[in-house]
């Protein structure tokens, strides 16, 4: 274990050394982080491509039955990032290097700093600079595993299952783009995006595997609508596509307002 | 199975594998991150010395009094020995919350579960100086005044009540004044009376002639849960967003430390006479989880016992000392 640790601390090392060199680079890198048009909008449009793209008739309705599968699967990615997160505490990279002193067996050690070159431009190099002055939320404090690597690896994942062009296009912007920035600038480790990824990957093929047995009763003539009632199926698309440039944030914001107009109505 | 199928299946072992390598990776449940420079971190004491999940904490002589609420009991350590009980369960304590000392020995303190106002003679009795029943269902912040006076919060209330020694309850401050929940009080030297509403995440401050401003409101990130005024600033530490603050009127709020995980459940805070910040963290309130901490500053020359020291080294380091000597300089020329 201690090796892995190693060499995602090493690779972590490697990347982080291309920040704080240069103005552009530094931009550039940190673009698909700050904007979600550039993160999401190639994966959306890989997705949009992956359900329109079939065939004939059979083939779409096979690949839009994996597409609407990879769908459900995103909460589900969720659910268990969010539960091992809540369970496990590693601090971003960018964290680890301040001075700071960790929980172990019982006692606080101090904890040995890691290096970190602070971007020269971006969001996170505000981040970073907020952490200075303290001002830093308590859940962006933890790092792992990353929900994004989870997230987009799932949906680039589904979409690669659905139509191999768009998926490998999918999942190189995933990597390059979406997941690459985020060890360079120090946001995550190598561990945190590869354990995201892992969960991301592994929910995804076993909600697809348990859905195959549905596939008769329920995903076919599901599949089967969307080709008889295109308008309707266009406008979830859309949804689908908007909602994957902000990782369901706003589906979950939507979540938390509903809990409150629960609790308000029924006067808790 | 078909092909693809018993792909689909390898694949997913092989990423769950990966990811749940991943997370046998992890050895830290938990992080103190220090803003301020020259703050050390340790764990004071935890579930194996007999604490179950601390919250109010009190200094006196060398003994740290605490308000066990995970485990129903008020507590006497002196660091480096076994806690002493001095009221437990079978008192009627259920959630003890806060406390102060009195200069003659008598320990106070309140309950948000029982409610009422509790007192602990130095002979070990515990009795109610004010019975739940009068008013008092659920109390929360408790503080000692300079005339000998105890404050009390009445959460449900909105109420700061007054409570004399021998019992008697007055309204300080009224539902009128909006204090959603008072949850922690401290006294700075000029007997201003700072009150901590950690529901509407305010921080209040009465002034010895009444007048009730909110200091510090409507910042995000900011839930002030308990207070300590020591060594010329205020530390409030804040259970929402996991952190200790200092405030002073000339320097404003400033964060001194962060905590991460299991330990970010801040809750009490108290001050040693060398300086040293004791915390009192719930890590896991119905699990009797949790630990108190220590922050001391590493600069051993903070080590002498006056109360000049304590300020030194409770202040920030060089921009904290320029206010000082300003603030000595107007106390000279009496224009504070």
């Amino acid at each position: 274990m201690d090796l892995i640790v190693r060499l995602s601390d090493w690779l972590y090392l490697l990347c982080n050394g291309l920040a704080g060199r240069s103005w552009l680079v530094d931009t550039l890198i940190s673009l698909p982080l700050d904007n979600a048009l550039v993160k999401a909008g190639p994966v959306g449009a890989c997705f949009v491509y992956a359900w329109w793209s079939g065939g004939g008739e059979a083939d779409t309705r096979h690949r839009r039955s994996i597409l609407l599968v990879t769908v459900a699967s995103l909460l589900f990615v969720l659910a268990a990032t969010k539960t091992i997160a809540d369970g496990h505490f590693q601090p971003r990279p960018f964290v680890h290097a301040q001075q700071a002193w960790h929980l172990e067996d019982g006692k606080l050690i101090e904890t040995e700093k890691l290096a970190y070159r602070e971007s020269l431009n971006g969001g996170v190099s505000n981040r970073y600079r907020a952490l200075k002055r303290g001002e830093i939320e308590r859940n962006d404090l933890g790092s792992f595993p990353s929900d994004h690597a989870g997230f987009f690896v799932a949906l680039s994942l589904g979409i690669f299952l659905a139509s191999r062009r768009a998926g490998a296009v999918a999942l190189a912007w995933t990597g390059i783009a979406i997941l690459l920035p985020r060890i360079v600038t120090g946001m995550h480790s190598p561990l945190d995006i590869a354990a995201g990824a892992g969960i991301g990957a592994a929910v995804l093929l076993a909600v697809q595997l348990v859905a195959r047995r549905a596939r008769s009763w329920a995903l076919d003539p599901l599949a089967g609508w969307t080709l008889r009632h295109e308008g309707l199926a266009a406008a979830l698309v859309f949804f689908v596509a908007f909602e994957s440039t902000n990782v369901l944030t706003n589906v979950r914001d939507l979540a938390g307002t509903g809990e409150e107009i629960v609790s308000h109505v029924a006067g808790r | 199975m078909s092909r693809g199928a018993e792909t689909m299946r390898r694949s997913a072992l092989f990423a769950l594998a990966l990811a749940l390598a991943g997370c046998g990776k992890l050895d830290q449940e938990a992080m103190v991150l220090t803003v301020e420079p020259g703050w050390a971190a340790e764990i004071a004491a935890g579930g194996k010395d007999g604490f179950a999940s601390p919250d109010g904490l009190h200094w006196a002589g060398g003994t740290l009094y605490v308000a066990d609420e995970g485990g129903s009991a008020v507590r006497a350590w002196k660091p480096g020995t076994r806690p002493a009980l001095l009221a437990g369960s079978e008192a009627g304590l259920a959630s003890p919350e806060d406390l102060v000392r009195d200069s003659a020995g008598n320990l106070y303190f309140t309950d948000d579960t029982r409610g009422g106002l509790w007192r602990t003679d130095g002979a070990g009795r515990t009795t109610a100086l004010v019975e739940p029943g009068r008013g008092l269902p659920s109390t929360e912040g408790l503080g000692l005044s300079p005339s000998g006076d105890l404050v009390v919060g009445d959460a449900p209330g909105h109420r700061v009540l007054k409570v004399t020694r021998d019992g008697s309850v007055s309204v300080l401050l009224g539902p009128e004044r909006r204090i959603a929940k008072p949850e922690s009080f401290a006294f700075d030297d000029a007997g201003n009376l700072y009150i901590a509403d950690n529901r509407d995440n305010v921080l209040y401050r009465l002034t010895t002639n009444g007048a009730l401003h909110r200091t510090i409101a409507d910042r995000p990130g900011f839930s002030p849960e308990s207070l300590l005024f020591a060594g010329g600033a205020l530390f409030i530490t804040d259970s929402d967003n996991g952190k200790l603050f200092r405030y002073t009127p000339d320097d404003g709020l400033t964060v001194v430390a962060i905590f991460g995980g299991t330990l970010a459940n801040v809750q009490g805070v108290a001050a040693d006479e060398k300086g040293a910040l004791y915390i009192s963290v719930q890590s896991d309130l119905k699990g009797r989880k949790g630990y108190i901490l220590k922050l001391s500053r590493k600069d051993p020359s903070n080590r002498a016992h006056d109360r000049q020291a304590v300020g030194r080294a409770l202040a920030p380091a060089p921009r904290r000392l320029g206010a000082n000597l300003k603030e000595k300089a107007q106390r000279r020329e009496g224009t504070t």
